[in-house]
Protein backbone atom coordinates (compact mmCIF):
# COMPACT_ATOMS: atom_id res chain seq x y z
CA UNK A 1 0.00 0.00 0.00
CA UNK A 2 1.15 3.79 -0.63
CA UNK A 3 2.65 5.45 2.08
CA UNK A 4 0.65 7.44 4.03
CA UNK A 5 1.34 10.85 5.54
CA UNK A 6 -1.38 13.38 6.95
CA UNK A 7 -2.09 16.99 6.39
CA UNK A 8 -4.30 19.00 8.61
CA UNK A 9 -7.23 20.14 7.51
CA UNK A 10 -9.00 23.65 8.58
CA UNK A 11 -12.27 22.99 6.50
CA UNK A 12 -12.69 19.33 7.38
CA UNK A 13 -14.36 20.06 10.79
CA UNK A 14 -16.97 22.26 8.87
CA UNK A 15 -18.56 19.59 7.27
CA UNK A 16 -19.10 17.42 10.66
CA UNK A 17 -20.59 20.44 12.17
CA UNK A 18 -24.37 20.65 11.19
CA UNK A 19 -24.94 16.81 11.23
CA UNK A 20 -27.53 15.55 12.70
CA UNK A 21 -26.41 12.19 15.20
CA UNK A 22 -29.96 10.79 15.40
CA UNK A 23 -29.87 10.97 11.64
CA UNK A 24 -27.89 8.87 9.00
CA UNK A 25 -25.23 10.54 7.02
CA UNK A 26 -25.07 9.45 3.38
CA UNK A 27 -21.30 10.68 1.59
CA UNK A 28 -20.04 10.52 -1.66
CA UNK A 29 -15.77 9.71 -1.73
CA UNK A 30 -13.98 10.02 -5.00
CA UNK A 31 -11.67 8.15 -5.07
CA UNK A 32 -10.40 4.98 -3.53
CA UNK A 33 -11.91 3.57 0.09
CA UNK A 34 -9.22 3.49 2.86
CA UNK A 35 -8.80 2.01 5.95
CA UNK A 36 -8.79 4.94 7.88
CA UNK A 37 -11.70 6.40 5.80
CA UNK A 38 -13.96 3.85 6.88
CA UNK A 39 -12.73 3.78 10.60
CA UNK A 40 -13.19 7.64 10.78
CA UNK A 41 -16.89 6.85 9.65
CA UNK A 42 -17.18 3.94 12.27
CA UNK A 43 -18.77 6.37 14.70
CA UNK A 44 -21.68 7.60 12.51
CA UNK A 45 -24.87 6.49 11.45
CA UNK A 46 -23.75 6.65 7.30
CA UNK A 47 -24.00 5.19 4.22
CA UNK A 48 -20.29 5.88 2.41
CA UNK A 49 -20.55 5.77 -1.30
CA UNK A 50 -16.97 5.12 -3.07
CA UNK A 51 -16.61 5.83 -6.62
CA UNK A 52 -12.74 6.00 -7.96
CA UNK A 53 -13.31 7.77 -11.15
CA UNK A 54 -9.42 8.68 -11.16
CA UNK A 55 -8.78 5.31 -13.30
CA UNK A 56 -11.36 6.41 -16.09
CA UNK A 57 -9.74 9.73 -16.72
CA UNK A 58 -9.70 11.24 -19.20
CA UNK A 59 -13.62 11.93 -19.43
CA UNK A 60 -14.34 12.64 -22.86
CA UNK A 61 -16.73 12.56 -25.39
CA UNK A 62 -16.46 10.13 -28.33
CA UNK A 63 -18.15 10.49 -31.51
CA UNK A 64 -18.09 7.10 -32.67
CA UNK A 65 -19.80 5.48 -31.05
CA UNK A 66 -21.63 8.78 -29.55
CA UNK A 67 -21.18 8.94 -25.57
CA UNK A 68 -21.23 11.92 -24.27
CA UNK A 69 -19.36 12.93 -21.11
CA UNK A 70 -22.65 12.70 -19.07
CA UNK A 71 -23.44 9.40 -20.17
CA UNK A 72 -19.86 8.25 -19.21
CA UNK A 73 -20.19 10.12 -15.48
CA UNK A 74 -23.77 8.42 -15.32
CA UNK A 75 -22.33 4.51 -15.95
CA UNK A 76 -19.57 5.31 -13.57
CA UNK A 77 -21.41 6.98 -10.70
CA UNK A 78 -24.47 5.08 -10.62
CA UNK A 79 -26.42 6.43 -7.82
CA UNK A 80 -29.08 4.68 -6.49
CA UNK A 81 -32.28 6.84 -7.69
CA UNK A 82 -33.69 7.52 -4.10
CA UNK A 83 -29.87 8.63 -2.56
CA UNK A 84 -29.39 12.39 -1.78
CA UNK A 85 -25.61 13.27 -0.44
CA UNK A 86 -25.33 15.36 2.76
CA UNK A 87 -21.30 15.26 2.05
CA UNK A 88 -19.23 15.01 -1.05
CA UNK A 89 -15.73 14.72 -1.16
CA UNK A 90 -14.18 15.86 -4.25
CA UNK A 91 -11.21 15.60 -3.30
CA UNK A 92 -8.71 16.78 -6.52
CA UNK A 93 -11.13 15.35 -9.53
CA UNK A 94 -11.72 19.07 -10.89
CA UNK A 95 -7.51 19.32 -11.41
CA UNK A 96 -8.34 16.27 -13.74
CA UNK A 97 -11.53 17.49 -15.70
CA UNK A 98 -12.17 19.73 -18.46
CA UNK A 99 -14.67 22.59 -18.21
CA UNK A 100 -16.88 20.43 -20.37
CA UNK A 101 -16.30 17.05 -17.98
CA UNK A 102 -16.85 19.05 -14.81
CA UNK A 103 -20.42 20.33 -16.17
CA UNK A 104 -21.12 17.07 -17.06
CA UNK A 105 -20.40 15.46 -13.50
CA UNK A 106 -22.39 17.85 -12.23
CA UNK A 107 -25.59 17.68 -14.31
CA UNK A 108 -25.18 13.75 -13.24
CA UNK A 109 -24.76 14.41 -9.56
CA UNK A 110 -27.12 17.65 -9.32
CA UNK A 111 -30.31 15.57 -8.76
CA UNK A 112 -28.20 13.39 -6.10
CA UNK A 113 -27.55 17.26 -3.76
CA UNK A 114 -30.18 18.22 -1.06
CA UNK A 115 -30.66 21.41 0.83
CA UNK A 116 -27.99 22.21 2.84
CA UNK A 117 -25.03 19.78 0.98
CA UNK A 118 -21.47 20.17 1.69
CA UNK A 119 -18.27 19.37 -0.32
CA UNK A 120 -14.81 19.18 0.08
CA UNK A 121 -12.41 20.04 -2.95
CA UNK A 122 -8.66 20.97 -3.39
CA UNK A 123 -8.09 23.44 -6.29
CA UNK A 124 -5.06 26.04 -7.64
CA UNK A 125 -4.45 29.62 -6.34
CA UNK A 126 -2.07 29.57 -9.89
CA UNK A 127 -2.89 27.38 -13.00
CA UNK A 128 1.08 26.66 -12.97
CA UNK A 129 0.77 24.55 -9.36
CA UNK A 130 2.57 21.53 -10.22
CA UNK A 131 0.25 18.00 -9.92
CA UNK A 132 0.14 16.34 -6.61
CA UNK A 133 0.19 12.66 -7.30
CA UNK A 134 -1.59 11.54 -4.07
CA UNK A 135 -5.23 10.61 -2.92
CA UNK A 136 -6.86 11.34 0.35
CA UNK A 137 -8.87 10.29 3.02
CA UNK A 138 -9.97 11.26 6.54
CA UNK A 139 -7.50 10.52 9.20
CA UNK A 140 -9.42 12.59 11.80
CA UNK A 141 -11.70 15.37 12.29
CA UNK A 142 -8.71 18.34 11.57
CA UNK A 143 -6.59 15.93 9.90
CA UNK A 144 -6.52 13.96 6.04
CA UNK A 145 -4.63 11.04 5.14
CA UNK A 146 -2.34 10.81 1.95
CA UNK A 147 -0.80 8.44 0.43
CA UNK A 148 0.90 8.48 -3.05
CA UNK A 149 -0.68 6.94 -6.22
CA UNK A 150 0.91 4.30 -8.09
CA UNK A 151 -0.31 5.27 -11.15
CA UNK A 152 -0.75 8.55 -12.09
CA UNK A 153 -4.45 10.30 -13.35
CA UNK A 154 -3.91 11.97 -16.94
CA UNK A 155 -5.59 14.83 -17.50
CA UNK A 156 -3.74 17.03 -15.37
CA UNK A 157 -5.29 20.84 -16.14
CA UNK A 158 -6.37 22.94 -12.96
CA UNK A 159 -8.82 25.43 -13.36
CA UNK A 160 -8.25 29.19 -12.38
CA UNK A 161 -9.93 29.76 -9.09
CA UNK A 162 -12.84 32.23 -11.32
CA UNK A 163 -13.09 29.66 -14.39
CA UNK A 164 -13.83 26.93 -10.80
CA UNK A 165 -16.34 28.98 -9.25
CA UNK A 166 -18.10 29.22 -12.39
CA UNK A 167 -17.90 25.72 -13.52
CA UNK A 168 -19.17 24.43 -10.12
CA UNK A 169 -22.84 24.90 -10.98
CA UNK A 170 -24.86 24.01 -8.02
CA UNK A 171 -22.18 25.00 -5.40
CA UNK A 172 -20.81 28.19 -4.38
CA UNK A 173 -17.91 28.24 -2.42
CA UNK A 174 -18.57 29.12 0.90
CA UNK A 175 -14.75 28.88 2.13
CA UNK A 176 -11.21 28.19 0.96
CA UNK A 177 -7.58 27.52 2.34
CA UNK A 178 -4.76 28.77 0.37
CA UNK A 179 -2.36 25.31 0.73
CA UNK A 180 1.54 25.48 -0.28
CA UNK A 181 2.36 24.83 -3.68
CA UNK A 182 0.12 27.12 -4.75
CA UNK A 183 -2.91 24.65 -3.98
CA UNK A 184 -6.57 25.56 -2.67
CA UNK A 185 -8.37 23.69 -0.10
CA UNK A 186 -12.54 24.52 -0.59
CA UNK A 187 -15.08 23.92 1.35
CA UNK A 188 -18.56 23.86 -0.89
CA UNK A 189 -22.31 24.40 -0.54
CA UNK A 190 -25.03 23.51 -2.58
CA UNK A 191 -26.39 26.62 -3.89
CA UNK B 1 -15.15 -25.79 4.57
CA UNK B 2 -15.52 -25.22 0.40
CA UNK B 3 -12.11 -26.45 -0.74
CA UNK B 4 -10.46 -24.62 -3.64
CA UNK B 5 -11.34 -27.15 -6.30
CA UNK B 6 -14.99 -26.84 -6.01
CA UNK B 7 -17.49 -24.63 -7.34
CA UNK B 8 -21.27 -24.17 -6.12
CA UNK B 9 -24.03 -22.41 -8.18
CA UNK B 10 -26.95 -21.99 -5.93
CA UNK B 11 -27.54 -21.58 -2.16
CA UNK B 12 -25.99 -22.71 0.13
CA UNK B 13 -27.21 -22.09 4.09
CA UNK B 14 -26.49 -23.68 7.40
CA UNK B 15 -26.03 -23.28 11.23
CA UNK B 16 -22.25 -23.55 11.25
CA UNK B 17 -19.39 -21.56 10.61
CA UNK B 18 -18.06 -21.68 6.87
CA UNK B 19 -14.89 -21.18 5.20
CA UNK B 20 -14.98 -20.93 1.23
CA UNK B 21 -11.83 -21.42 -0.66
CA UNK B 22 -13.29 -22.68 -3.93
CA UNK B 23 -16.15 -20.53 -5.94
CA UNK B 24 -19.33 -19.81 -4.83
CA UNK B 25 -22.28 -18.49 -7.13
CA UNK B 26 -25.85 -17.51 -6.23
CA UNK B 27 -26.20 -16.78 -2.16
CA UNK B 28 -24.56 -17.93 1.11
CA UNK B 29 -26.85 -17.46 4.36
CA UNK B 30 -25.71 -18.21 7.41
CA UNK B 31 -27.03 -15.53 9.72
CA UNK B 32 -25.96 -16.86 13.22
CA UNK B 33 -22.44 -17.95 12.10
CA UNK B 34 -19.26 -16.58 10.77
CA UNK B 35 -18.43 -16.90 6.43
CA UNK B 36 -14.27 -16.77 5.59
CA UNK B 37 -13.90 -16.14 2.61
CA UNK B 38 -10.15 -17.48 2.03
CA UNK B 39 -7.41 -15.88 -0.12
CA UNK B 40 -8.35 -18.45 -2.82
CA UNK B 41 -11.90 -17.99 -2.15
CA UNK B 42 -14.42 -16.48 -5.38
CA UNK B 43 -18.07 -15.74 -4.35
CA UNK B 44 -20.21 -13.90 -6.70
CA UNK B 45 -22.98 -14.36 -4.32
CA UNK B 46 -24.80 -12.30 -1.72
CA UNK B 47 -23.80 -12.97 1.85
CA UNK B 48 -25.70 -12.63 4.54
CA UNK B 49 -24.07 -14.01 8.20
CA UNK B 50 -23.03 -12.90 11.49
CA UNK B 51 -19.80 -11.69 11.10
CA UNK B 52 -17.82 -11.91 7.49
CA UNK B 53 -13.88 -11.81 6.36
CA UNK B 54 -13.15 -11.81 3.02
CA UNK B 55 -9.67 -12.62 2.20
CA UNK B 56 -10.60 -13.56 -1.31
CA UNK B 57 -12.66 -11.98 -3.93
CA UNK B 58 -16.54 -11.06 -3.62
CA UNK B 59 -18.89 -9.80 -6.27
CA UNK B 60 -22.22 -9.36 -4.24
CA UNK B 61 -24.11 -7.19 -2.02
CA UNK B 62 -22.89 -8.26 1.84
CA UNK B 63 -25.10 -7.72 5.17
CA UNK B 64 -23.17 -8.76 8.79
CA UNK B 65 -25.32 -8.81 11.44
CA UNK B 66 -22.20 -7.92 13.44
CA UNK B 67 -19.16 -7.19 11.39
CA UNK B 68 -17.67 -7.26 8.11
CA UNK B 69 -14.04 -7.54 7.69
CA UNK B 70 -12.07 -7.12 4.23
CA UNK B 71 -8.24 -7.77 4.83
CA UNK B 72 -5.42 -7.03 2.93
CA UNK B 73 -5.83 -9.36 0.51
CA UNK B 74 -9.22 -9.20 0.27
CA UNK B 75 -11.17 -7.68 -2.91
CA UNK B 76 -14.71 -6.54 -3.04
CA UNK B 77 -17.39 -5.62 -5.70
CA UNK B 78 -20.73 -4.99 -3.66
CA UNK B 79 -22.64 -2.81 -1.57
CA UNK B 80 -22.24 -3.81 2.48
CA UNK B 81 -24.51 -3.19 5.03
CA UNK B 82 -22.78 -3.71 8.62
CA UNK B 83 -23.10 -2.20 12.48
CA UNK B 84 -18.93 -2.29 11.77
CA UNK B 85 -17.01 -2.31 8.65
CA UNK B 86 -13.35 -2.52 8.84
CA UNK B 87 -11.06 -2.57 6.05
CA UNK B 88 -7.56 -3.76 6.26
CA UNK B 89 -4.91 -1.88 4.26
CA UNK B 90 -4.36 -3.02 0.88
CA UNK B 91 -7.49 -3.85 0.78
CA UNK B 92 -9.91 -3.51 -2.46
CA UNK B 93 -13.06 -1.96 -2.35
CA UNK B 94 -15.61 -0.58 -4.89
CA UNK B 95 -19.37 -0.09 -3.78
CA UNK B 96 -21.22 1.70 -1.02
CA UNK B 97 -21.20 0.83 3.02
CA UNK B 98 -23.97 1.41 5.60
CA UNK B 99 -22.74 1.20 9.08
CA UNK B 100 -24.96 1.94 12.23
CA UNK B 101 -22.28 1.50 15.40
CA UNK B 102 -25.75 2.02 17.20
CA UNK B 103 -26.78 -1.00 15.89
CA UNK B 104 -24.17 -3.02 17.10
CA UNK B 105 -25.26 -4.28 20.38
CA UNK B 106 -28.68 -3.86 19.80
CA UNK B 107 -29.80 -5.68 16.69
CA UNK B 108 -29.37 -6.78 12.96
CA UNK B 109 -28.23 -4.64 10.46
CA UNK B 110 -30.88 -5.15 7.25
CA UNK B 111 -30.11 -4.84 3.72
CA UNK B 112 -32.25 -1.57 1.95
CA UNK B 113 -31.85 -2.56 -1.09
CA UNK B 114 -29.44 -4.84 -3.96
CA UNK B 115 -31.60 -7.61 -2.88
CA UNK B 116 -31.66 -9.11 -6.59
CA UNK B 117 -34.19 -12.40 -6.98
CA UNK B 118 -33.18 -15.40 -6.72
CA UNK B 119 -35.60 -18.53 -7.43
CA UNK B 120 -36.22 -20.45 -4.98
CA UNK B 121 -35.56 -24.72 -5.13
CA UNK B 122 -34.97 -27.44 -3.35
CA UNK B 123 -32.02 -27.87 -0.69
CA UNK B 124 -29.41 -30.25 -1.17
CA UNK B 125 -27.94 -31.25 1.86
CA UNK B 126 -24.00 -31.28 2.74
CA UNK B 127 -21.63 -31.55 5.57
CA UNK B 128 -24.66 -29.38 7.98
CA UNK B 129 -24.72 -26.87 4.91
CA UNK B 130 -28.71 -26.36 3.05
CA UNK B 131 -26.89 -25.99 -0.80
CA UNK B 132 -29.97 -24.79 -2.96
CA UNK B 133 -29.75 -24.90 -6.70
CA UNK B 134 -30.95 -21.79 -8.84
Amino acid sequence: MPNLSTQASKLLPHLFQQLDAERSVTVLHIGSALPETVDFFSDYRCKLHFIDVFPALPIVACEEPAVTQAQQFKELLRFPGETAFDICLFWDLFNFLDGDAITAFLSVLRPHLKQGSLAHAFSVHNRKAPQQNHFYGIQNLGELSVRSRRITPTGYAPHSQRELTALLDGFRVERSVLLPDSRLEMLLLKS
Amino acid sequence: MIGPSIVIKGEVTGEEDLLIQGRVEGRVNLNGNQVSIGESGEVYADIQAKVIQINGKVTGDINGHEKVIISKSGNVHGNIVAPRVTLEDGAMFKGSIDMDPAVANTGRATLEAHQPGHSAAQPLKASGLDLKSV
